[in-house]
């Protein structure tokens, strides 16, 4: 029975500890700006999350270098989503719960990005995503904003290079199976097929999945003379490598998202002659993109990717429509950030729809050499 | 000692100053996010509890509670998104078609026992994932269902407090469902089965029936959670019901403790808070939980709530070679007549 009085007291401990814990969540006057960021920090998605992280610290730093935002200094929190729709609708509920968050950055992944909207919508702060690119998220409420740019944009340009630059007829796709990876295929397909070229065979594989040459085999056997991947770097690599292993010698285009260092380690030989259309690109003689490359190298010691650069657009964007609002009122800051036309961000310029998507450029790469250079 | 027979001797007293606190609660939590957190305990609750009539009372291990927890919310968004049903009408049904599945796998798999039903559960839990990916046609695969509407009760739209009130209503229904169901025949009977099929079967027990019953008990309050969770967050994708949610829920029930009604309840409300307490801790939040997991595995095997008396009566006699998770003893296959 001293059991019970153990538990009791364990139970009571918890609420204990849980008391001031939950009250320091209370707004802190002062006269800062708080920016929230929401970023997978840990679970399968924690490299993405961790990025996002690096990169609006080094925003922040530097704008506070500058004197701040509206002369005030800038102070970031950052929650953890796990990539978790769930967790990161609690999360979006922590922010519009403290009256010091002005708005919020983030997150990484469109199902999380999804969860939170309601929230932010009846709330009234802005969400600024830089990754999401779910159709129906900016245009879910007015508050919501990507700045990665649609599919509806990037397919059309990586359409144009596989059939007016590389000389592609006939295509095969593979896409991964998320609502990303269907929007990838559909339009590409849409506007490849509108430029007069045809589309072979269009299969996908699952998140997760490692073995894809039963489905590459399928493609190869379509007739493609070409092959457009819609994945991320990791699997792009080894799909390239097992492209490569069954002798399947095609040139081969995928979205930005293919665009990182890793997918040359990862990828070796077989991802030479790849194309890849990018927003941002680390070679790149621009001199705010130098400076940023060098910064970040220098702090973190590692190369930036196109999901960094975003997420430091993202900051960098919300410091300047704050500027432009001239106050940390919501509605302000949610008008000025609308009303953006041809921001300069170092992964291309961002101008927003009435829906609240980024129209964006791209520059078609190449990889030359184990090397990605900008292709001409 | 006192104090746990303070608690049986006032048990009323207790359950009434209980009740006003959690009445009371969303006066005291004037943050909308701390009501969130509130209520996804709520959530849980009901996902724990039906568990544990499954694991806890009957004794079947069973990995797959996110799939039924799945079908009650694709079901309650389907309905109300695409066929334009009323809330109050959808959270039944979807109840009821997850208590419907759960029904099908229970005749086709619980002949099975222990490591087998948990690998058909658990394979069982990823089916209904890659369907929901793969239907694209029916559940809009990994675009998710958005837009899902706030439900209404007289004209009033559900907000934070609105929603702390239905799932403190829903699982207090629960929680007394069991409990009255724990104290009646068939739980009685439940209880015979983990602890002893052969001899639950000899006395008349129709064991495989029982089994289907607790089984199909267990995935309706599922349904019931799913089809809250949907309106409540409004936006539903297969990622929020894979197995690693099953994997959170059992881990729940067993720091909890199987086979009790105060168990569910300790155990989703720590693990749900325990995340975000620690949340400023970020990455080694994780660390956190998983201490609190071990302490309490090592300090307590059969979970928190390993105490028969407090809100209970403890009626059934202490067994010796209890299970560490209540599962009865090890018995040779030949004695059991254990189908493998």
């Amino acid at each position: 029975m001293r059991n019970v009085l153990r538990t009791i007291t364990a139970v009571l401990l918890v609420f204990v500890v849980m008391g001031p814990l939950f009250a320091s969540g209370a707004a802190e006057a002062d006269d800062t700006i708080h920016i929230a960021l929401s970023a997978p920090i840990t679970g399968d998605w924690s490299e993405f999350g961790i990025n996002f992280q690096r990169s609006v610290e080094l925003a922040i730093s530097e704008l506070n270098a500058q004197g701040g935002i509206l002369g005030r200094q800038v102070r970031l929190s950052v929650g953890d989503t796990q990539g978790n729709p769930q967790q990161a609708a609690t999360l979006a509920q922590q922010w519009t719960s403290d009256p010091t968050v002005v708005a919020q950055i983030g997150p990484f992944a469109s199902g999380p990005s999804m969860a939170m909207q309601p929230i932010f919508d009846s709330a009234g702060m802005v969400q600024l995503s830089p990754t999401a690119s779910h159709t129906e998220y900016a245009g879910g409420s007015r508050w919501s904003f990507g700045i990665v740019g649609t599919q509806a944009g990037e397919g059309p340009f990586n359409a144009n290079y596989a059939y007016n630059e590389i000389g592609i007829r006939n295509i095969a796709i593979l896409h991964i199976n998320n609502d990303w990876g269907i929007d990838t295929a559909n339009f590409f397909t849409r506007a490849f097929e509108g430029l007069g070229g045809r589309v072979t065979r269009t299969e996908f594989y699952f998140e997760g999945e490692s073995d894809f040459t039963a489905v590459l085999s399928t493609l190869r056997e379509s007739g493609a003379d070409g092959l457009f991947i819609a994945s991320f770097y990791n699997d792009g690599a080894a799909i390239n490598i097992q492209r490569d292993r069954l002798g399947w010698g095609v040139p081969v285009i995928g979205p930005t998202s293919l665009y990182s260092p890793q997918l040359i380690a990862l990828g070796g030989s077989s991802v030479e002659g790849l194309f890849t259309g990018t927003g941002f690109f680390t070679p790149d003689p621009d001199p705010a993109v130098r400076q940023y490359v060098q910064s970040f190298q220098a702090k973190y010691g590692a190369l930036p990717n196109f999901h960094a650069a975003l997420a430091y657009d993202a900051m960098k964007l919300l410091a300047d429509a704050i500027e432009r609002a001239g106050s940390t009122d919501s509605e302000a800051i949610r008008s000025a950030m609308a009303e953006t036309r041809d921001f300069p961000g170092l992964a291309g310029s961002i101008t927003f729809t009435p829906a609240g998507d980024a129209v964006k450029g791209y520059r078609m790469l190449q990889i030359r050499n184990g090397e990605f250079v900008v292709y001409d | 000692m006192k104090l746990s027979l303070f608690f049986r001797r006032h048990r009323i007293a207790t359950a009434v100053v209980i009740a006003l606190f959690l009445v009371i609660l969303p006066q005291v939590l004037t943050s909308a996010y701390h009501l969130r957190v509130a209520t996804l305990v709520g959530i849980y609750v009901l996902l724990v509890s039906g568990l544990n009539i499954i694991i806890g009372f009957t004794g079947m291990f069973s990995l797959g509670h996110a799939a039924f927890y799945g079908i009650g919310a694709y079901t309650s968004a389907m309905l109300t998104t695409m066929v334009g049903w009323n809330f109050w009408v959808a959270l039944p049904v979807a109840g009821i078609v997850a208590a419907l599945f759960g029904s099908l796998i229970g005749l086709a798999t619980l002949r099975l026992r222990r490591v087998f039903l948990a690998f058909t559960t658990l394979g069982f839990g990823e089916i209904v994932r890659i369907l929901i990916l793969n239907l694209r046609s029916i559940t809009r695969g990994p675009m998710g269902i958005s837009g899902i509407p706030v439900p209404k009760l007289f004209g009033w739209s559900f907000t934070g407090r609105g929603y702390y009130y239905l799932i403190l209503v829903l699982a207090t229904l629960t929680v007394a469902t069991i409990y009255r169901m724990y104290h009646s025949r068939v739980g009685r009977a439940l209880i015979a089965i983990r602890e002893d099929e052969t001899a639950a079967a000899s006395m008349g027990i129709n064991v495989f029936g029982h089994k289907v019953l607790a089984f199909t008990m267990g995935c309706f309050f599922a349904g019931i959670a799913g089809s809250y969770f949907a309106h409540f967050q409004r936006f539903v994708s297969a990622d929020s019901f894979a197995n690693l949610e099953s994997f959170a829920i059992i881990t729940m029930l067993a720091l909890g403790g199987t086979g009790s009604i105060i168990g569910p309840i300790l155990g989703s409300t720590i693990l749900v808070l325990i995340p975000e307490i620690f949340r400023f801790l970020m990455r080694y939040r994780g660390v956190i939980y998983g201490l609190t997991l071990i302490v309490v595995i090592v300090y307590r095997p059969g979970g928190l709530a390993n105490v028969k008396g407090v809100f209970e009566k403890p009626k059934l006699p202490k067994r010796p070679g209890k299970g560490r998770f209540g599962f009865g003893r090890r018995r040779p296959a030949a004695v059991t007549g254990e189908s493998v």
